[in-house]
């Protein structure tokens, strides 16, 4: 009998490789002088200067992760950390250049603009190219803008907040994001103001041999709400792109924030990114991520729940298929009385691609009546792929109801066979399978995404499973 | 300080799960005899032979213990078995005064088509600093089955240290029992090989912790048969400030096809201050299996508490008839009596 056959992601539309044109492009490599200039050509404010600066030197005393994939073949001198586009930050898409424009087109960006989106902000390599959002919510004292406008305009609210929640000491990519970071998008939603319509922002990086290293910034302040989505893809080369974005995440008391990724990177991409979200009295945190590209990705969202009656959910889905290596999962810290977390994550692995949910569980002994419930489901879908699952949990005080449950195996024969005595063909009882299988997270993702993920996960059946 | 107990697969530093680091352990560098060993059952189709020497682990707690056993072994002994009609065979160490350390390598074979039940315990007296540090070696030949019950009743000064390591033919069926009462520090490594087709393990666990101590348990299973089958099930409860860590590996390998592995570990937190800390791991190489795992923590149902207690119980009593309740499945894994009688009153006199 012959196995499944399902389709990897279509990569076409990603894949488009534009010339690497560029106004500006900082030699190979991490060095002090490298860092001085890159702060130089962002024209960035001293405080900002001094601390690129020493996050580099903790950079350099930081050691590689001891666990996790081999991420050996990153080599720091053959990158480059900054790579400033031929075009201005514009407010109108006519404006952007030709190439550029015609990438985020096909890429969906402006039309998702048109009938979904409140704000778009898109980034080319190192600088976001265009940024907009709707009259009526600047009217409301919503601010959506790239990061460098921020730290201009809003320093006092950029220093206060600003690699707090992630400190460059987190671990040694932080760091390096630190000393190095350059465009994405800052949020404030002000008290009580609720953003009926998600804002986007799209990271492209078209540069071959080089690093995006974007920093999200986002508060939702008291009484808030907001839905932000990520979106971030690249053409493949044959080196190794490096991409270490951070995202910083204030959800103040009673506000509430839903950040959804969806994470399309080439499969020479080195994915090591870090998002955190800090989560007052009462407030909620929703996670939905996609992660479907890179050749090794390393990313665990984390909540931290400060507040009494902090929540949180994570929703997220990993496909990993030939040459990729997703290490991807979810941190959570119950640091307060009341507060409660939900996880939902799924995995597929299928033509030597391996997955691996990693994660974290600390109720901390303060977090009283604290409830926490973990699911995690691995899909194999042929016999040279590989999936693990490694979470820790960390149970200190007995005032909590924690339960985790995994399952791993392959698509069951006796799903198939009553699927099929119900007239279905063996063809649509798998693509049924496994699109049930991902439905819990299709549908928290917004339409048009879902749609992309249902395209994505396309079964391909040749005769009967084996 | 010393570092143990690494886990197949590392996961990040900062959640302090990869290994465990003790500090103040004074490990015997010259090593006493221990003379108080009694042996019930001899007269079964055992053969028993001390003093022999073959040595051969592949995992155990690390470098500096496994040596330890290596160099300084005081009570070597082998077990051959060849019987088919389930003798029960009982070693019952007994540290006292003049037996304090005890570093023992236990090797035991279970030849083809056998059948056989071991008991080991350790226990001590109350007032010493005893040190035990063991390895227990089973090779389980085709079609043996094999039931070994291994208790730690040391008291709560002592230092407990062992390394299991057991490899399963075609159609062997392991169960083991472990009840892990005793010790200041009680550091467990298991490793189970199951190499032959349709291999079975079973792994109960009960442990129950107070005062300061510490429970360390690593359990790594790797699934190579076709059809082979583990299942690990852990129940615990700790009290006062202990602490405890459960490793669970099930590691489906490539060539394992229609394997399954379940894992369940469970604790209950009889006090505010007890931790409880798990790493339950799923690996799989291979498609055509399934694995489940589910860990739990919380406190004693208060519902339940409440229907004792209001039958009259005290609510020490109560818990302790709750403590009893959870561990009651794996207990009845003991069909001796009077073990399983001695256990029941050590949870009484430790809940108390």
């Amino acid at each position: 009998m012959k196995k499944t056959n399902l389709e990897e992601v279509n990569r076409n539309i990603y894949d488009i490789k534009n010339e690497d044109k560029y106004d500006y492009k900082i030699k190979k490599g991490l060095t002090l002088t490298i860092v001085d200039e890159i702060s130089r050509q962002k024209n960035d404010p001293d405080w900002m200067r001094e601390f690129r600066i020493k996050a580099l030197e903790v950079y350099n005393k930081l050691e590689l992760p001891t666990w996790g994939p081999d991420i050996s073949e990153l080599n720091m001198d053959e990158i480059a950390t900054y790579v400033r586009p031929k075009t201005k930050l514009n407010t109108s898409w006519e404006d952007v250049p030709e190439d550029i424009k015609n990438t985020f087109d096909k890429l969906g960006i402006p039309e998702a603009e048109k009938t979904s989106l409140a704000g778009v902000g898109a980034q080319y390599d190192s600088e976001v190219v265009y940024h907009s959002i709707k009259e009526d919510l600047i009217k409301q004292g919503v601010i959506y803008t790239d990061m460098e406008t921020a730290v201009r305009e809003y320093p006092d609210l950029v220093k206060e907040h600003f690699m707090k929640c992630v400190p460059i000491y987190d671990h040694k990519f932080a760091a390096l994001h630190g000393a190095v970071w350059s465009g994405g998008s800052f949020v404030y939603v002000p008290k009580g103001v609720k953003v009926d319509i998600p804002l986007q922002s799209y990271f492209r990086l078209n540069s071959p041999e080089s690093g995006q290293f974007e920093h999200t910034l986002i508060i939702v302040d008291e009484g808030a709400s907001l839905h932000f989505i990520e979106g971030c893809s690249a053409p493949k080369y044959n080196k190794v792109n490096l991409h270490a974005g951070c995202v910083e995440l204030y959800v103040k008391e009673n506000a509430y924030l839903r950040y959804s990724t969806i994470e399309n990177w080439s499969k020479n991409m080195l994915n090591l990114n870090t998002k955190k979200a800090i989560v007052e009295k009462n407030a909620k945190m929703e996670w939905v991520t996609g992660s479907f590209g890179s050749k090794i990705s390393m990313l665990y969202p984390m909540s931290i729940l400060n507040g009494q009656g902090a929540k949180t959910e994570y929703t997220g889905i990993s496909f990993a298929g030939k040459g990729q290596n997703l290490d991807n999962g979810f941190k959570v810290i119950h640091n307060s009385p009341n507060t409660s977390s939900v996880v939902n994550a799924k995995s597929i692995s299928k033509n030597g691609g391996k997955c691996t949910y990693r994660s974290l569980v600390k109720i901390n002994e303060n977090a009283k009546n604290s409830k926490c419930s973990v699911s995690c489901e691995s899909l194999m879908l042929d016999d040279i792929s590989i999936s693990d699952t490694i979470p820790v949990n960390d149970i200190q005080n007995d005032e909590v109801e924690f339960s985790h449950e995994a399952k791993i195996g392959k698509i069951s024969d006796k799903a198939i066979f009553y699927l099929m005595s119900r007239g279905l063909s063996q063809e649509d009882a798998l693509a049924m399978i496994v699109r049930g299988f991902a439905y819990p997270i299709s549908k928290e993702l917004p339409l048009e995404y879902a749609v992309e993920m249902n395209n994505l996960i396309n079964l391909e059946l040749e005769g009967a499973i084996g | 300080m010393i570092k143990l107990n690494e886990t197949p697969v590392r996961t990040s530093r900062n959640f302090n799960i990869n290994n465990i680091k003790l500090e103040n352990v004074d490990i015997p560098d010259k090593v006493q005899d221990f003379d108080n060993l009694e042996i019930l059952g001899k007269n079964s189709k055992l053969t028993i032979q001390e003093n022999v020497s073959d040595f051969d682990l592949e995992y155990g707690l690390g470098d500096i213990l496994t040596n330890h056993v290596k160099e300084k072994s005081n009570k070597k002994i082998r077990l051959i078995i060849d019987n088919k009609n389930n003798e029960e065979l009982y070693l019952n160490f007994k540290f006292d005064n003049n037996n304090l350390q005890l570093i023992d390598n236990i090797e035991i074979i279970a030849n083809e088509d056998t059948k056989s039940t071991i008991i080991i315990k350790y226990e001590s007296d109350k007032q010493i600093n005893a040190f035990h540090n063991g390895i227990i070696n089973l090779i389980a030949k085709s079609n043996s089955q094999i039931d070994i019950i291994l208790v730690n009743l040391l008291n709560n000064t002592s230092n407990n240290f062992i390394s299991i390591q057991n490899k399963l033919d075609n159609n062997s069926k392991v169960r083991y029992t472990l009840v892990d009462f005793g010790g200041k520090n009680s550091i467990t490594n298991y490793y189970s090989n199951l190499i032959g087709e349709c291999s079975e393990n079973i792994l109960n666990t009960i442990y129950l912790g107070k005062d300061n101590q510490l429970f360390d348990l690593n359990y790594i299973v790797n699934l190579r048969g076709k059809k082979s089958n583990v299942d690990i099930e852990v129940q615990g409860a700790l009290k006062d400030n202990a602490k405890k860590h459960f490793k669970g590996t099930i590691d489906f390998k490539k060539g394992c096809k229609k394997s399954k592995g379940n894992e369940n570990e469970s604790c209950m937190l009889l006090s505010d201050t007890a931790k409880s800390l798990a790493l339950p791991m799923l690996l799989c190489s291979e498609e055509d299996v399934e694995g489940n795992h589910s860990t739990s923590s919380g406190k004693a149902g208060e519902k339940e508490l409440f229907y004792i207690m209001s039958r009259g119980f005290e609510l020490k009593e109560a818990l302790k008839l709750m403590v009893k309740a959870k561990f009651n499945k794996i207990l009845e894994n003991i069909k001796n009596e009077e073990l399983k009688n001695k256990i029941i009153d050590e949870i009484d006199l430790r809940l108390d």
